[in-house]
């Protein structure tokens, strides 16, 4: 074997053995708060909670992860997760079981929408899909009639069925394995991909990259709206009816810490996964430091810019606006 | 006809405005005879005046192509200062309130032109660790100001109009002036219109841009010392609430967010139109949930008509 082989073999080796931050960020927010707070952090209880709060996230999360690989924003989760619980509370006693039907569709269409008007309009994302979230959020608040309204049946998504571990989760993972599915090993995954990470070289390879933004935005209104038939019963069945900014900003944080940045290229549901669990480690390890709620959000904060710092750290020589 | 249509061509975005405030006005005043009236007139000065500062400061932003989302946060962090400082500080809490939101406006800059994270999301970070400083700050209590200097500093009656309408026509004219005529304003435009060929022409891009962020912190600053003044104290209800109309003002001003067109002069005319629709919508009874909607819907068309498509075809 030449040096330049073996070099080669290393760097390989390297690049295979790789473990991406989040995973030691992970690792040791679980290790510090364990030694903290040997009685409290790890109890089925806290637990519980810290898989309860992975649902809420993960959620919202896997869409807007796959529109961050071909380099866009979508916060359109919280609009849709919003009027669609609304609309299937108004449609329920006219179609029955039928109305949750609303949710995916609503989610389809929102995807479609908002990708078609950011290729043909050439809209940034970011603030498109914010407008857009902000209107179905007063759309929802008139619909609701002033009062939050509880969605009855489709208990069996959240009625227990082993300890510790909450039933929505489960039913999460279908969804959690069919993101990451497509995004690593389906060609789609790949086209993805090359249209976040080199438009023009993409285009040259004969991808249609204002097709793709499309599917990608389709597809996360998918993602969000079958989550949102979860996430509505796994709060509570009912949706709130004003806008709330830490819930539009907690999925994006998840994503962030995730390693996948809005500029598309990198990273991907899988890592969101991770983004994810880290997210909750680490507030849940917070909450059980009897902190003042006060104190949590500045610290919750300060993480968050400490992460979109550290996510940007690859970005030299990127035009960033 | 070459020449009128050419005209209209640049100037699209603010002669849609102008129209949209005539026929708004014209349609107000036709439901409900008292829009116009002096206590009319004197509501829509509160409405729209210490909302024309932030609303300038983000308009200094977005001609450079980026977007600063704290600057509500900004806002609502100035005015808890005020409210919570004034007792202690005195007059001083006014050049505290303004200098710590510059300091925000200055890391903001310092995120988006020196480590390079893209605007937007550094600026959503830094709005949830601002909202988390002023709850921690305020304790999550209501605070009410009595404080004469701070509270005529917004509502004292000069000619006929509060002391704060003449505050936000000064911040205008002066941003007008810094916009049109100064080399700080046209580098701006320049860095706006095409980075790479601003900084291959010697403009030292980050600092501009660093510039520009702190304005828009200084500017956020001054509009919540006058909210706290104005109002005098209260819950302070902003957020996304806040930041529809906001961006909808300065875009339907005619400012891009690609950046590079547009500026001050035309925000003001953004500031009118979203005020006016906002107070119009309040006197027919139409409830804030649907104004939400109305303005969502102006931000999302306005930011189609504005944007600079000459820029090829990247999208974000």
């Amino acid at each position: 074997m030449s040096l330049m082989e073996r070099h080669h073999s290393n760097v390989d080796l390297r690049q295979r053995i790789k473990v991406p931050p989040v995973v030691w960020m992970l690792l040791f927010f679980l290790v510090v708060f364990t030694l903290l707070f040997p009685d409290r952090f790890l109890t089925p209880l806290s637990l519980s909670a810290m898989l309860g709060e992975f649902v809420t996230i993960i959620l919202f999360a896997l869409g807007p992860s796959i529109v961050a690989v071909v380099g866009s924003m979508d916060m359109t989760f919280l609009g849709i997760w919003m009027l669609g619980g609304i609309l299937w509370w108004y449609l329920s006693p006219i179609l029955g079981p039928a109305a949750v039907l609303v949710l995916p569709l609503l989610g389809l269409f929102t995807g479609w929408l908002v990708g078609t008007l950011l290729v043909r309009a050439r809209a940034p994302s970011f603030i498109l899909t914010l407008c857009l979230t902000a209107l179905y959020a007063g759309l929802t608040a008139r619909l609701a009639g002033g009062y939050p309204r509880l969605i009855r049946g489709f208990d069996f998504l959240t009625a227990r069925v082993m300890p510790v571990v909450p039933t929505e989760l489960l039913w999460s993972l279908p969804l959690i394995l069919l993101a990451i599915g497509l995004m690593r090993w389906t060609p789609l995954g790949v086209r993805l991909r090359a249209v976040g990470s080199n438009q023009e070289g993409a285009r040259l390879a004969g991808v249609n990259a204002d097709r793709y933004r499309v599917i990608a935005f389709t597809l996360s209104g998918l993602l969000s709206g079958l989550g949102a038939i979860i996430q509505v019963k796994h709060l509570g069945g009912s949706v709130p009816l004003g806008l709330d900014m830490q819930m539009l900003v907690a999925p994006l944080v998840a994503i962030v810490l995730g390693g996948t940045l809005f500029t598309g290229g990198a990273g991907g549901p899988e890592r969101t996964l991770l983004g994810t669990l880290a997210y909750v480690v680490l507030y849940r390890g917070l909450y059980t430091s009897f902190l003042r709620p006060e104190t949590l959000e500045v610290l919750v904060g300060l993480v968050l810019v400490g992460a979109v710092i550290f996510a940007s750290r690859g970005l030299k020589g990127v035009k960033v606006t | 006809m070459d020449l009128v249509r050419k005209g209209f061509g640049e100037n699209r975005a603010i002669i849609v405005s102008v129209l949209a405030t005539i026929v708004a006005v014209i349609i107000f005043q036709a439901i409900n005879p008292f829009f116009l009236s002096p206590q009319g007139r004197i509501t829509l000065v509160y409405s729209s005046a210490y909302f024309l500062i932030a609303a300038v400061g983000l308009t200094f932003v977005m001609l450079t192509g980026s977007f600063d989302f704290s600057v509500v946060a900004q806002v609502k962090l100035a005015a808890m200062l005020c409210a919570l400082y004034v007792d202690w500080l005195g007059p001083w809490v006014v050049v505290v309130a303004i200098l710590v939101c510059g300091l925000i406006g200055v890391t903001n800059g310092v995120l988006t032109a020196v480590l390079r994270v893209p605007s937007f999301l550094a600026t959503l970070a830094m709005s949830v660790f601002i909202e988390g400083v002023a709850l921690y700050l305020s304790r999550g209590f209501l605070h009410v100001v009595r404080d004469r200097f701070l509270r005529n500093l917004a509502v004292r009656f000069v000619g006929g109009l509060p002391m704060v309408f003449y505050w936000a026509l000064a911040v205008w004219i002066v941003a007008v002036l810094v916009a049109k005529y100064t080399r700080f304003g046209r580098r701006l435009y320049a860095l706006g219109g095409n980075v790479t060929a601003a900084e291959l022409s010697g403009i030292n891009v980050a600092r501009d841009r660093i510039l520009a962020f702190a304005i828009c912190g200084v500017l956020a600053g001054l509009a919540g010392v006058l909210y706290i003044g104005q109002y005098g104290g209260g819950s302070i209800e902003m957020g996304a609430t806040m930041m529809i109309p906001l961006f909808a003002s300065v875009v339907a001003g005619g400012t891009a967010l690609t950046g590079g067109v547009g500026g001050p002069q035309g925000t003001i005319l953004g500031v009118i139109v979203v005020t006016w629709i906002q107070a119009g919508l309040q006197m027919l009874g139409v409830a804030s949930d649907i104004q939400l909607v109305v303005f969502a819907i102006i931000a999302i068309l306005m930011s189609i008509v504005t944007v600079d498509r000459s820029k090829g075809s990247i999208v974000t």
